[in-house]
């Protein structure tokens, strides 16, 4: 499906040209990308530098101590209403407010791969200790992040492994870590799903933590891939990681997840990028480091082509503007439009691209856009949406709009919508702000980032 | 990427259908309701997501390997409500054993399709398109349905989607996009009480964008479907009442959605809404007897009230989920991921009863039951049968259809 692209010019570095410019709208949309949003200064003070530095220091920036012990007392006040919908909007404030939204980004990312729902457990504790292993390994060592996950309380509740015992294995988690987790379907047969379900027979909860129960583990021999041992858990997370299946499929997710949504990366494409991951010992930073850096990120083929997920969409307006808003009725928001946080719709997560977008999700949106600027509790760099834009030195119809399109649009919006919106907002007078960026927001030209 | 592929053509043709179903002036619902007429026939379809116990769910409660396989998860036969000498429901279908009674449930046996895949997003896939993984996979069965129709719902959507989740890939289509609807009430764009706000969002989104950003061009026309399906649904039913008790669950609002829609005289031809928990591994059956209930509920207070407006003549319903579950229950009061299993069609124009036999229990394929009849049967059934259309092309084959309508 890509074959007209070449991956080595793909995945060199970029190099700005006359065609493609290290400008207000390039920056804008890696931040886009690598996070959710900058605002128009964040925006000028990237200009300046070069991108790689841009995207070495979306790479590296700290989470200050401060900002760290607010995230937790936050986190513990949400878990003690045992209600997962507070942490939720917990997550949701986080990403508001993180000075490091590519770390936030990629955590999302892997929510959505380990995709575990608080519908089943229930239990916002467990919720949490999985949302911190995925943040703590977000940019590190796949391969532990995957045996993690494999004895994370969460997912052993979410995928049934907690009570896999071996009289009678449950093939669900062991399906999973192949299919969904690590290879993709087709790489592997029904056979070597019975035999790693018995491989982690045995793997329990005990007061919320994991713990191996010997009784109940099958100690005889299993053959994975065709090859036999009296193999434990461990081993089997260890034969899937080493299926050669294995970094080509996190590298073409992370190609979707980052660069476009179509058509999807096939082989040749992510070659390059599955090497690199294989070779770093898959480590995920190289490799986001690459792709943030590369050609085709910045190319025709990615800019404007991915839509729109509902948390890109509600979290980006609001840290372009410098927003803050009720984050318990953001978070239900989301949820509404089809990405709760905690609550993806199976452990396939969320599939992205056009599925974000149907008659009612595109309605659902357009109206998420008024309900967040009419909100009482929406407030804008600590202001009203027209005293902020006052504050950036923009104060008509038609430089606000112009000012939006650079900010917020990855597909420029058409001359003709911005004559047609600029007349609108003169022709309502005082409403004419709420209306106008309404209307910008209900372009199908601000579904896509 | 700007040169033109297969797909992008596609979805450019579909862009400008779009403008084309919906674009004009839209009929009032009244106009619509008038022009209705007996043979218009509806098809609304239940996906029992995650996959469904079939052996639970129509029993074998007689079989002594079913009781053998399952200590924990089997029936005992005193709680089934007995179909024959060897099959009875769940107890908490009532709803469809009351259904049966009154000649309106048809149960097909053993359904599946050769080389079953156990995973639920495959199979789901290959059940919505009819087509493998290594097939081109554009669209899906009520898709080219849909395509095959186009014109004769007039202004009104050919098909519509109910629930939160996203867009079964059953109602893809080349030439129409199906609007989904969560509920009537939050169909609708805020701020569009102001004309002029309203004519400017209309114009806006109906405007074409230019070649070159398929991903554009998609979300333009579905900006613009969605506006024009919001102002044509957004005064629909609003004269509905009903004396039927629905349940008051997920499944139960979306038939009773349905029914709303039916009475207002819209002239869609598909429904389509989804019940989602079916994946049972672990502590089946308090999950698994609550499903029931809602399915066998929901369908029997939504075949009624559609009896009480007198439609019963064009409304067909037909359930189906992606795979059933293996014989042999697992350590966790559960089942695992299996191959065949029940359908059901439901409505006055059925033929009642069992089709087809329960796969034998003691011929199974890797633990899990061997399917005789295929699910692209039963869909030519639907196809062929009740919309009078050709088949072939929509299945990619030819399908002997299974025996199920009277008419």
């Amino acid at each position: 499906m890509n074959e007209n692209i070449d991956p080595d010019w793909a995945w060199s570095t970029f190099s700005p040209s006359a065609e493609r410019p290290w400008d207000l709208r390039t920056a804008a949309h890696l931040f886009r990308r690598a996070g959710f949003g900058a605002t128009h200064d964040e925006l000028l003070a990237a200009v300046a530098k070069s991108p790689e530095l841009v995207v070495d220091e979306l790479l590296n920036a700290p989470e200050p101590e401060s900002f760290l012990n607010s995230m937790k007392s936050l986190a513990d006040a949400a878990i003690a209403t045992g209600d997962v919908k507070q942490l939720s909007a917990w997550w949701a404030y986080r990403m508001l407010s993180t000075p490091s939204q590519l770390l936030e980004k990629t955590t999302l990312f892997w929510h959505g791969h380990f995709a575990t729902s608080a519908e089943k457990v229930t239990d916002p504790k467990l919720m949490r200790t999985q949302n911190e292993l995925l943040r703590s390994f977000a940019f590190g060592d796949f391969s532990k992040l995957l045996l993690e996950i494999s004895r994370d309380p969460a997912m052993l509740v979410y995928l049934d492994s907690a009570t896999n015992r071996k009289a009678h294995p449950n093939e669900n988690y062991a399906r999973e870590i192949m299919e969904l987790f690590c290879l993709g379907e087709g790489h592997y047969s029904e056979l070597d799903i019975r035999e790693l379900a018995r491989c982690f027979t045995g793997w329990e909860i005990r007061r919320g933590e994991f713990r191996f129960n010997k009784y109940q583990h099958d100690t005889n021999k299993k053959t994975i891939f065709g090859q036999t041992g009296d193999f434990g858990g461990e081993d089997g997370v260890r034969l899937v990681l080493e299926h050669e299946s294995a970094p080509e499929f996190i590298a073409a997710k992370l190609v979707r997840y980052f660069v476009m949504d179509e058509p999807t990366p096939d082989a040749d494409l992510v070659a390059p990028l599955a090497k690199e991951l294989r070779e770093s010992g898959m480590v995920i930073r190289p490799v986001l480091r690459r792709i943030l850096t590369s050609q085709l990120f910045y190319s025709q083929h990615a800019i404007g082509r991915k839509v729109r997920s509902p948390v890109e969409l509600a979290i980006g307006l609001l840290r372009c503007l410098q927003g803050s808003t009720n984050s318990f009725e953001l978070a239900e928001t989301l949820n509404n439009l089809g990405q709760g946080l905690l609550y993806p719709p199976s452990v396939k997560g969320w599939d992205g691209g056009r599925t974000w977008v149907n008659s009612s999700t595109l309605l659902g949106r357009s109206n998420l856009v008024r309900a967040l600027i009419t909100n009482e509790k929406t407030r804008f760099g600590k202001t009203s949406l027209r005293e902020y834009l006052k504050q950036q030195k923009q104060t008509k119809a038609r430089a606000i709009i112009e000012h939006l399109n650079s900010l917020l649009f990855a597909v420029p919006v058409p001359e003709a919508a911005r004559d047609r919106i600029e007349s609108l907002m003169t022709s309502m007078g005082e409403d004419g702000l709420t209306e106008g960026l309404h209307a910008l927001c209900t372009l199908p030209e601000f579904q896509l980032s | 990427m700007n040169r033109i592929t297969r797909r992008s053509m596609i979805r450019t043709s579909a862009a400008a259908s779009v403008v084309l179903s919906f674009g004009g002036l839209a009929p009032s619902p009244i106009e619509a309701a008038a022009s209705k007429s007996p043979t218009e026939r509806i098809l609304v379809v239940v996906e029992l997501a995650g996959g469904n116990d079939g052996l639970n769910t129509i029993i074998p409660f007689g079989n002594d390997i079913y009781r053998k396989l399952r200590p924990k998860l089997a029936v005992p036969a005193s709680d089934v409500l007995s179909i024959n000498d060897e099959l009875g429901f769940h107890a908490s279908l009532r709803g469809f054993a009351d259904l049966l009674e009154a000649g309106k449930l048809s149960i097909i046996q053993g359904v599946g399709y050769p080389d079953p895949n156990r995973s639920h997003f495959e199979s789901m896939d290959i059940w919505h398109t009819c087509q493998r993984k290594d097939q081109v996979r554009n669209d899906g069965w009520l898709g080219r349905f849909l395509d095959e129709q186009s014109g004769d719902a007039g202004n009104d959507p050919p098909a519509l989607h109910l629930g939160t989740d996203k867009q079964p890939f059953a109602l893809m289509s080349r030439q129409v996009r199906v609007p989904s609807i969560r509920s009537l009430d939050q169909f609708r764009l805020h701020g569009a009480e102001d004309a002029s706000f309203r004519k400017a969002v209309q114009e806006l989104s109906d405007a074409r964008r230019g070649e070159g950003n398929d991903l554009l061009n998609f979300v333009q026309s579905s900006t613009s479907s969605a506006i024009m399906a919001s102002e044509r649904l957004g005064s629909s039913g609003k004269a509905y009442t009903s004396s039927i008790a629905y349940p008051k669950n997920g499944l139960g609002e979306q038939l009773q959605t349905v029914a709303r829609l039916i009475s207002s005289g819209l002239r869609t031809s598909v429904y389509y809404v989804q019940l989602q928990g079916f994946d049972t591994h672990s502590q089946q059956p308090g999950a698994h007897q609550g499903l029931l209930r809602q399915l066998g509920d929901s369908v029997k207070a939504f075949l009624d009230d559609i009896e009480s407006m007198k439609e019963s003549d064009r409304v067909s319903v037909l359930a189906f989920s992606e795979f059933g579950r293996r014989v042999e229950e697992n350590a966790s009061e559960g089942t695992d991921h299996g191959t065949a299993g029940p359908m059901f069609v439901a409505g006055a124009s059925v033929k009642p009863g069992l089709i087809g036999q329960l796969p034998s229990l003691n011929d199974l394929q890797d633990g899990d039951l061997k399917h005789h009849t295929d699910f692209r049967q039963v869909y030519a059934a639907a196809i062929h049968n009740w919309f009078k259309c050709d088949a072939d092309n929509i299945l990619k084959g030819r399908f002997e259809p299974v025996d199920v309508f009277k008419v």
